[in-house]
């Protein structure tokens, strides 16, 4: 398990987590949560994700997801799950 | 499992507040690198950081992508060269080529700089300590990556009353060196009581000689983190804004530890230490003035600033120390005048003077730092500014420094601009009534009573 959050945040249309689902499945990488919210037109979306399957790198995965972002005009980052894991957990 | 509100909390603090790794310092030895000859000495020292430190600028880069937070600085610490260029090197220019290898490592292995063009003379020089000391002012004109350090006192020992008087002069000259630059090679010059031997962070960074072969050390940031912590409690009681800062303080912090163990093991160089300083950078929203500011005060510099500024450096240390398992270098607040807009600002309004940093000097971590003073400043008065900072040091068992630039050609009032980190500079008043024959006596001042726990 190499646990990712992807987060995501733009105006909200349709098909947004529909591009982010398709992209990551067509990469292997497993969705393990996904959480959303929309205020007033924004939507604000964070995605756990498994990477093991994924046989690139994580600079790919970035830029993959930054072009990916850039299709449905929303900003798109990838972090792997240490960072909140540490300064959120004892 | 991680909560949304949590990832939205880092992210902001990374994206809105600024937070970042500021610094993955590597610190070099250089000890086994002696030789009577100093063109095989060049050649070792220049094999050695290349080989160590190759990948530190590759390797920050990644981790600052997959964490997704800014790596802002890496760089590379040596062991102080006075101890290593003993045997080889008979004058200033000798040592001066030491300087120049240094700093062609640094730019071949992508650094900005590299600490470690350094003397430890709190109590007496050797003679090489004293050729280096003489060669700074070339050493620093010469070369772009070079920072020097110079201690010239310590709790224990007390303070080198002739290396103080000496660095009066070099800052001068180094000030007269770099003229065309506005005076930066004084930027890169730090005299130092108290010197910890882990510091991360420049100009003052040097690998000390109780250190192994090479390590990781990582200086943190944030002050931009804690001034949206304090801002969310205006007006609640001591307790409620110390608990804050702590708590902030502890998450920031574990950002560096997790940086600083993943650079290790990544570069194969053991971990030293987590530096819990708050660096203030000259981007709008990074300041320490501004947490001052958030804490109540009107400016930097008002009347209870020092006691905001404890309150400060005591609670980030209380916060950190639990999220790392070692914590070491400068640690606390770092009050820099031209690195921090919201301190030139106060300095601007004549709020801050140099009296009043000196007395905040006794409760942060550092000292003097960065702060530039009329061109005319004459040695004795620029020794008088070293000595009074170095006995609060000395009296306080802290670190204290002072990294002062008399700006060639400028007088008070005007603004000296160094550019990128080192920010811009407003000429502050120094106080014009003399201390020649003080500084002029010669000879060292004992240790202080409470030194000697034997």
């Amino acid at each position: 398990m190499n646990r990712t959050i992807i987060t995501l945040v733009g105006k909200d249309h349709v098909g947004i987590i529909a591009a982010v689902c398709n992209y990551l499945a067509e990469n292997n990488i497993n969705i393990l949560d996904i959480a959303q919210t929309t205020v007033q037109e924004y939507i604000n979306m964070m995605m756990i994700v498994d990477i093991e399957g994924y046989g690139k790198s994580f600079g790919d995965l970035c830029h993959g997801l930054g072009e990916v972002g850039e299709s449905v005009g929303c900003s798109i980052k990838a972090q792997h799950e240490d960072i909140f894991d540490k300064m959120h957990r004892i | 499992m991680i909560g949304f509100n949590e990832v939205l909390e880092t992210n902001a603090m990374i994206s809105q507040e600024k937070l970042d790794v500021r610094t993955i310092t590597m610190g070099i030895s250089l000890l086994d690198c002696c030789d009577s000859d100093l063109s095989r000495m060049n050649r070792r020292i220049y094999e050695k950081i290349t080989r160590l430190a190759g990948d530190i600028v590759s390797v920050g880069d990644e981790i600052g992508l997959e964490y997704g937070v800014p790596v802002v600085n890496k760089r590379v610490s040596v062991t102080p060269v006075a101890l290593i260029g003993g045997s080889a090197c008979r004058t200033q220019e000798d040592f001066v080529e030491i300087a120049r290898t240094l700093d062609s490592a640094a730019e071949d292995i992508g650094i900005n700089f590299i600490g470690g063009y350094s003397a430890l003379v709190q109590k007496h020089m050797t003679r090489a300590d004293r050729l280096l000391m003489m060669s700074v002012p070339k050493a620093l004109s010469c070369t772009e990556r070079v920072c020097s350090s110079v201690c010239v006192g310590s709790t224990r020992v007390g303070i080198n009353m002739d290396a103080v008087r000496m660095m009066g002069d070099i800052i001068r000259e180094t000030s007269a060196m770099t003229a065309d630059r506005q005076s930066l090679g004084c930027a890169k010059l730090v005299v130092l009581c108290n010197p910890p031997d882990d510091n991360p962070f420049v100009a003052g960074a040097f690998h000390g000689v109780t250190e192994g072969d090479a390590v990781i050390n990582v200086g943190v940031s944030g002050p931009g983190v804690v001034k949206t912590a304090v801002s969310k409690v205006r007006g609640e009681s001591f307790e409620v804004l110390c608990e804050t800062v702590k708590k902030t303080a502890f998450k920031v912090t574990r950002v560096g530890q997790l940086v600083a163990k993943e650079a290790s093991r990544r570069l194969n160089v053991p971990f030293g230490i987590v530096d819990l300083s708050l660096a203030p950078t000259p981007a709008v929203g990074d300041s320490i003035a501004d947490i001052l500011h958030e804490m109540g005060l009107e400016k930097a510099g008002a009347p209870g600033t020092t006691a905001a500024l404890a309150i400060l450096n005591d609670q980030v240390k209380k916060g950190g120390v639990m999220a790392s398992s070692y914590v070491g270098g400068l640690s606390g607040a770092f009050i820099p005048v031209s690195e921090d807009s919201s301190m030139i600002d106060a300095v601007v309004s004549g709020a801050l003077t140099l009296e009043k940093l000196e007395a905040m000097t006794c409760v942060c971590s550092v000292g003097l730092d960065m702060i530039a003073v009329p061109g005319d400043t004459c040695a004795e008065t620029l020794a008088g500014i070293v000595v009074d900072e170095m006995a609060i040091g000395m009296v306080n068992q802290k670190t204290t420094a002072v990294r002062i630039i008399p700006v060639a050609g400028m007088k008070e009032g005007d603004t000296a601009e160094f550019g990128g980190l080192l920010g811009s500079a407003p000429v502050m008043k120094v106080n014009g009534f003399g201390c020649a024959d003080f500084v002029n006596r010669g000879g060292r001042i004992p240790a202080p009573i409470h030194s000697f726990k034997n």
